[in-house]
């Protein structure tokens, strides 16, 4: 069969970043721009700031994804796109770019979700292999989804309340870190002792997690210590908080491995740089005898190499879509739950 | 030679094909917020209609603000992307000075509304901005507006056209949207 050559674009927070991949699972080129160092000023994304940046810079990180790849326009079969969910302004960016190159090179234009893009950041390391469980950890995700095919998703569980990635970007912002608050609590709990005694989220039996009560105990500690003059070991209580997030996440994995019996396992989005996630992961797929597939650290942050990863499938089945395709800021994987159509 | 010119600053987006400077067709649409669902079709169908393909194209023009943020994006990173793609010149042409160049006095006060206020111009004979360029509320223009006549012109595109040729060609990564209003996060 010939190869399928996909010209991807990602531009839904603050990274520009376009790629053009192979089969759908080979990286012929990637290009990543970010903008953290300017959100850092901020404290976090602005969006109108990320927006102005991507305009800026989409053909400059064009052109260089393309001189990358010793391919020519003839050579590359469609143009794929992250349409939705982000930040709306900078979606567009990227989305109408798209629009651009598909409409003068005549060439099918994809849209795809960005969650399943990182699901598919998977297929850049070793072909998914059905059926599958994917962890998808992020700043607005945190859900337990089987897959027993290609774009075939039922989602077993979710967050209640606030994603993983929301809680560490909180407790950093109260322990004084820098944006971004994630990779930094990380960073702060390896030099600390799981010495504070916060409390476990709730330990039932449902394939849902809840963070906001574990949030909340964080701030309240601080808080108290701070009234009565304690000093705050920082680091152990960044180790403690990870610890117990961390390992919630890896108890409810558990729990689905053992009823599912599902022997393949993913994990997928932003967290998944997580090492300490990484480790226990690895631990619990060893003690089922799971097959556990994590990313390559570079594909675990925001990039295009996912989004031409997830488009490949698409491609198969000619799901094109046309000039006048919109971007949202919302549409979750949970829009694409097969269980729950007809 | 074919130009297209891309305006997508307000509502109302605007999309022309010119072929030496003549007007071959004009299309107007309103956004209803949605340059995006809108932009790219009326392009596709511009160049259909005139039976050409995106590769006959010679030139882009684009209005590069002030006004919507997002539609002026849209606009510009259209236009940069093809000029870039295509290997074309391109130029682009804010809404401000665009009524300067075609408005004969010697002295030249132009404004472009937005929602809570106005955009101000002010420019000498020849079209040299005398004043920095700024945004005023509604309140503020109200006590501008007690001392000053704003010149009003409506845009005659082959006119417009004309008085482009002299603007110089920009390399498409330099293209930018020209915002003028300060955000929040940055005052």
């Amino acid at each position: 069969m010939k190869d399928v050559n996909i010209l991807a674009i990602e531009s839904s927070c603050d990274e520009t970043s376009m790629a053009i991949i192979k089969n759908g699972c080979e990286v012929v080129s990637l290009t990543i721009l970010t903008q953290m160092d300017t959100h850092a000023e901020f404290g976090g994304v602005v969006p109108e700031i990320a927006s102005r940046m991507h305009t800026e810079n989409i053909t400059m990180v064009l052109d260089e994804t393309l001189k990358k790849a010793s391919l020519s326009k003839e050579d590359i079969d469609a143009i794929a796109v992250t349409y939705a969910p982000g930040l709306l302004g900078s979606l567009l960016v990227g989305l109408e770019c798209a629009k651009t190159i598909a409409f003068v090179w005549n060439k099918p234009l994809i849209k795809v979700n960005h969650t399943i893009g990182h699901i598919y950041a998977n297929n850049l390391i070793k072909k998914m292999q059905f059926p599958l469980l994917a962890l998808i950890v992020s700043g607005g995700h945190t859900d337990m989804v089987i897959m027993k095919d290609d774009y075939e998703f039922e989602i077993l569980g979710s967050t209640l309340d606030d994603s993983i990635g929301e809680v560490y970007d909180k407790v950093a912002r109260v322990l004084g870190l820098k944006y971004p608050g994630g990779p930094n609590v990380e960073k702060m709990a390896l030099n600390g002792a799981c010495s504070y005694d916060l409390p476990k989220p709730v330990n039932d039996n449902t394939y849902n997690f809840s963070f906001s009560g574990l949030k909340s105990a964080v701030i309240n500690l601080i808080h108290n210590e701070e009234q009565r003059n304690h000093e705050i070991r920082k680091e152990d209580l960044a180790c403690s908080f990870q610890t117990i997030a961390i390992d919630e996440l890896v108890r409810k994995v558990e729990l689905a491995l053992k009823n599912t019996g599902i022997k393949n396992m993913i994990i997928a989005g932003g967290v998944s740089a997580n090492k300490y996630l990484r480790e226990q992961m690895k631990i619990l797929c060893e003690k089922y005898n799971v097959d556990l597939t994590v990313p390559d650290l570079i594909y675990c942050t925001d990039n295009a190499a996912m989004i031409g990863a997830a488009a490949y499938p698409l491609y198969l089945k000619k799901e094109f879509c046309g000039l006048d395709t919109n971007a949202s800021s919302q549409i979750s994987i949970k829009y694409y739950d097969t269980s729950k159509r007809d | 030679m074919y130009s297209l010119f891309i305006d997508t600053h307000n509502e109302l987006i605007k999309i022309i094909l010119f072929k030496d400077g003549k007007i071959l067709t004009d299309k107007e649409k309103m956004s209803n917020m949605q340059h995006s669902v809108y932009t790219m079709p009326m392009i596709e169908e511009i160049l259909k209609e005139n039976n050409i393909e995106s590769s006959n194209l010679n030139e882009i023009i684009v209005v590069n603000g002030p006004g919507s943020f997002t539609g002026v994006r849209i606009g510009v990173t259209i236009a940069k992307t093809m000029a870039y793609l295509l290997n074309i010149p391109i130029k682009s042409i804010d809404t401000l000075k665009m009524q300067a160049l075609l408005i004969n006095k010697d002295k030249k006060i132009v404004i472009e509304n937005e929602k809570n206020g106005k955009y101000l111009g002010i420019f000498d004979k020849n079209n040299n901005v005398i004043q920095k360029y700024k945004y005023m509320k509604n309140s503020e223009f109200e006590e501008f507006i007690k001392d000053n006549v704003i010149d009003e012109v409506k845009i005659d595109y082959e006119k417009l056209y004309e008085k482009l040729k002299d603007e110089q060609n920009i390399n498409p990564h330099a293209v930018n949207p020209l915002y003028i209003k300060v955000i929040e996060v940055l005052k």
